[in-house]
């Protein structure tokens, strides 16, 4: 008894020991994932970012610092078969796709304090202006690319990311004094929504928001449905979970003066993302925006590992950090759907029955004969063409048989393109040599010839007024 | 058998098909788990797949025109198996690029995403099942037909799949009414395209196979005595083994004597050595005859 308890005890210290871990240290996110040589060797590549609580890239992790889990529903993960490489230093060539949301409401119209505490004679909005100003000319790849939206209570986007850096400072320009209902900040709701300005743009992604930090939702506050989210209050943690899952880092530029009332999440939302926070009031740190976040992508860790072959729509992907007393968690899913979708959950010995079933119909089948069974003599209407075919078929008897238009012809035939007599043909049975004559009246055609009489063979095609007959000596 | 009920016929062997390939695939994917990777998994779970549609369509022809059912099911599990590989992997490539860039862009996955992207998937799975016995029967005309067949009956199957899925997630046999959709609508869509392409269609007009169809859908077709022929006139008299072709040139037909005087061919009563074919002729080979009409 004894034992249990102590063992009891022990895991409570534990359990305790790591919810007691402080929320300090370093953030490890999956930046990017890519499943594209999933089916041809198996491997999933993972870019990894390991950032200290300021947001500065951890150099240097061992690699067996990193544990590598898959799950097929988030819940339950199993470590990974291999990883079969690791290197520090992930290159990037494909260039960093910014968007840049600027705070509009109305406090950012008020002055920013100095960081000495004097009041500056521009704005705030005047000051984030120039903010994106300096960023714009620090970007050095051609290849990123930049995106530009404002927010309030609505969210505008004004430009998607695009390689054009001048078009996106034209853009600065349009910003305007909100009016009337648009004097609220929904940052949490903003930040949701360029997310999915987001969402079809591959590779490295990282929005930076600027923002003098209330959250002011429209709705808690003035009790009126938004006219774009309705009662939907967002969470913080919103915009942290969909930017996680995009592989999103946020940045914050804050533009707050020291006695404003903080959004005292925005740093949390940052860290998370991996992201992190500059002061506008400094303006060194404003000009070093750009190079932290490239530094930041350089200094990611790159991973390939093998993939488990769990059955899964998609797969999450988990990497666990640890380092002395900090264990660090982050999970992102990725595409894994088979062509037939997902299997029965265990075997059915009853699933042979559909393929005997199968097999033993396909046998039926070809064990029927698609021969013909008459064996008797007869006249069948093939295609009518335009005329009525009262008769479809008759079986010949060993006398006279009549086709024409008459009622009480053996084989009724009206209309047509040319007139049908009464009596338009007759097929007579000649006793002794056994075979069928057919005598005309009318104009009629065996075999595409125009005949007055002729002896039938089998298969011969006798047309009347356009009526297509068969004539068959139902001989094998 | 006439048109209408060799396209009835092709429904219902797309159909055995389609209940045979589930209980196959049910089987294969229970065990994913245990495969070593997807590239194995993929191109297992096609061969079996396309080796059982090419089989069963392979089996189609021979039972139709009697004999020769084994070999055709031998090809065309054969090809199949071909097919069904090449259009597991690419179809299976495509869907894990495609649904990952659909997984991130389109929100409403469920709805659009995932149905379409698998669909996809489907049909180019179809195309490839769907060519086999075009290429087993060395004929450009039919691969035409096939293609055109699988993609369609692919995307509407894989589609019906999906959203039998989506809106029924407890209904059992999805992916059995799925695949029997798909082979429903491969044989139909088959049928449908092989009527539509064809020059036309001979009909006995006697003896034991009267009222049999065969449809001009190759640009050669051979007629004679045996199963290498394309009309298999065998049960009839006077008929050489090699009687007679016809082939298409542009959008005319032409038939011609293959061995001369031995094996007369008649066109309307008339002796022909090389005649071109107009609508409503009666060629007469042996003691055979046949119509050439459109359906």
């Amino acid at each position: 008894m004894k034992k249990y308890i102590s063992i009891f005890l022990m895991i409570i210290t534990l359990v305790f020991c790591r919810i007691s871990t402080p929320l300090l240290g370093e953030t490890v996110r999956i930046s990017q994932i890519d499943n594209t040589s999933l089916l041809i060797n198996q491997n999933v590549k993972l870019y990894i970012s390991l950032t200290d609580d300021a947001g500065k890239p951890v150099k240097n992790a061992d690699q067996n610092s990193f544990s590598f889990f898959e799950s097929a529903d988030g819940m339950n993960y199993i470590p990974v078969p291999d990883v079969e490489s690791f290197s520090a230093m992930a290159n990037y060539e494909s260039g960093i796709n910014f968007m840049l949301i600027i705070d509009n409401s109305g406090s950012m119209y008020r002055n920013l304090k100095k960081k000495n505490g004097s009041a500056s004679n521009t704005t705030k909005i005047q000051q984030a202006q120039n903010a994106v100003i300096t960023f714009l000319d620090s970007v050095s790849n051609p290849k990123d690319t930049v995106g530009l939206a404002a927010y309030n209570t609505y969210f505008r986007k004004m430009s998607d990311p695009v390689q054009d850096k001048e078009k996106v400072r034209g853009y600065l320009s349009t910003i305007a004094k909100p009016v009337g209902d648009e004097g609220y900040t929904e940052i949490y709701a903003s930040l949701s929504k360029a997310v999915d300005a987001f969402r079809e743009i591959k590779g490295r992604k990282a929005l930076i928001i600027l923002s003098d930090g209330e959250n002011r939702p429209y709705y808690p506050n003035t009790g009126k449905a938004h006219t774009d989210y309705g009662k939907k209050v967002f969470r913080y943690t919103d915009p942290i979970r969909y930017c996680q899952e995009e592989g999103i880092s946020v940045f914050a530029i804050n533009f707050g003066n020291p006695n404003d009332k903080k959004e005292r999440h925005l740093k949390e939302i940052a860290v998370e993302t991996g992201g992190t926070v500059f002061d506008a009031r400094d303006q060194s740190e404003l000009e070093s925006v750009y190079g932290a976040i490239v530094n930041q992508i350089l200094n990611e860790y790159m991973v390939v590992y093998n993939a488990t072959m769990e059955p899964a729509d998609r797969k999450y992907v988990k990497v666990r950090y640890e380092s002395g007393p900090v264990t660090r968690e982050a999970a992102r899913f990725y595409f894994s759907s088979t062509m037939f979708g997902m299997p029965l959950k265990k075997f059915a010995p009853l699933l042979l029955i559909p393929l005997l079933l199968s097999l033993l119909l396909a046998w039926l089948v070809s064990l029927l004969k698609f021969e013909n069974t008459r064996t008797e003599p007869s006249l069948e209407v093939f295609n009518p063409g335009q005329t009525r075919a009262v008769t479809k078929m008759i079986t010949l008897s060993k006398g006279k048989t009549i086709i024409g238009g008459a009622k009480s012809a053996d084989m009724t035939i009206i209309g047509g393109v040319s007139r049908i007599k009464e009596k338009h043909a007759t097929i007579v049975f000649d006793e002794r040599k056994k075979n069928y004559t057919i005598v005309s009246d009318g104009e009629v055609k065996v075999n595409n010839k125009t005949v007055k009489t002729r002896v039938l063979e089998s298969g011969d095609v006798i047309d009347v007024g356009g009526a297509t007959i068969i004539f068959d000596d139902g001989k094998k | 058998m006439s048109s209408l009920k060799r396209r009835f016929f092709l429904c219902l062997i797309g159909a055995l098909a389609g209940l045979c390939s589930w209980s196959a695939a049910e089987m294969i994917m229970v065990f994913q788990k245990n495969y070593p990777s997807y590239l194995f998994f993929s191109i297992f779970l096609g061969a079996v797949f396309g080796a059982i549609i090419g089989g069963f369509f392979g089996s189609s022809d021979g039972i139709i025109m009697k004999g020769r059912i084994m070999r055709g099911v031998v090809h065309g599990m054969i090809i199949g198996s071909v097919g069904g590989v090449l259009g597991f992997l690419v179809g299976q490539g495509a869907l894990f690029v495609a649904g990952e860039y659909l997984l991130h862009s389109v929100r409403d996955f469920r709805m659009i995403g995932f149905p379409v992207s698998r669909a996809l998937g489907w049909s180019l799975l179809g195309l490839f099942a769907g060519m086999a016995e075009g290429v087993r029967s060395r004929s450009l005309e039919k691969i035409r037909i096939g293609i055109i067949g699988g993609i369609t009956g692919g995307l509407i199957g894989g589609l019906a799949l999906e959203y039998l899925k989506t809106f029924f997630p407890d209904m059992m046999l999805g992916r059995l009414t799925g695949l029997l959709i798909f082979g429903l609508v491969v044989g139909f869509m088959y049928g449908l395209v092989e009527a539509r392409l064809s020059f036309g269609v001979l009909t006995l007009l006697n003896g034991r196979f009267r009222g049999k169809d065969f449809l001009i859908n190759q640009r050669r077709i051979r007629l004679g005595a045996g199963s290498s022929n394309d009309v298999d006139l065998n049960g009839y008299r006077n008929i050489d083994e090699r009687h007679a072709e016809i082939t298409a040139k542009r959008d005319e037909l032409f038939i011609k004597a293959d061995s001369g005087d031995s094996a007369p061919v008649y066109v309307n009563d008339d002796k022909v050595k090389d005649h071109k074919l107009k609508i409503g002729d009666v060629i007469k080979i042996g003691s055979a005859k046949l119509l050439y009409h459109y359906k």
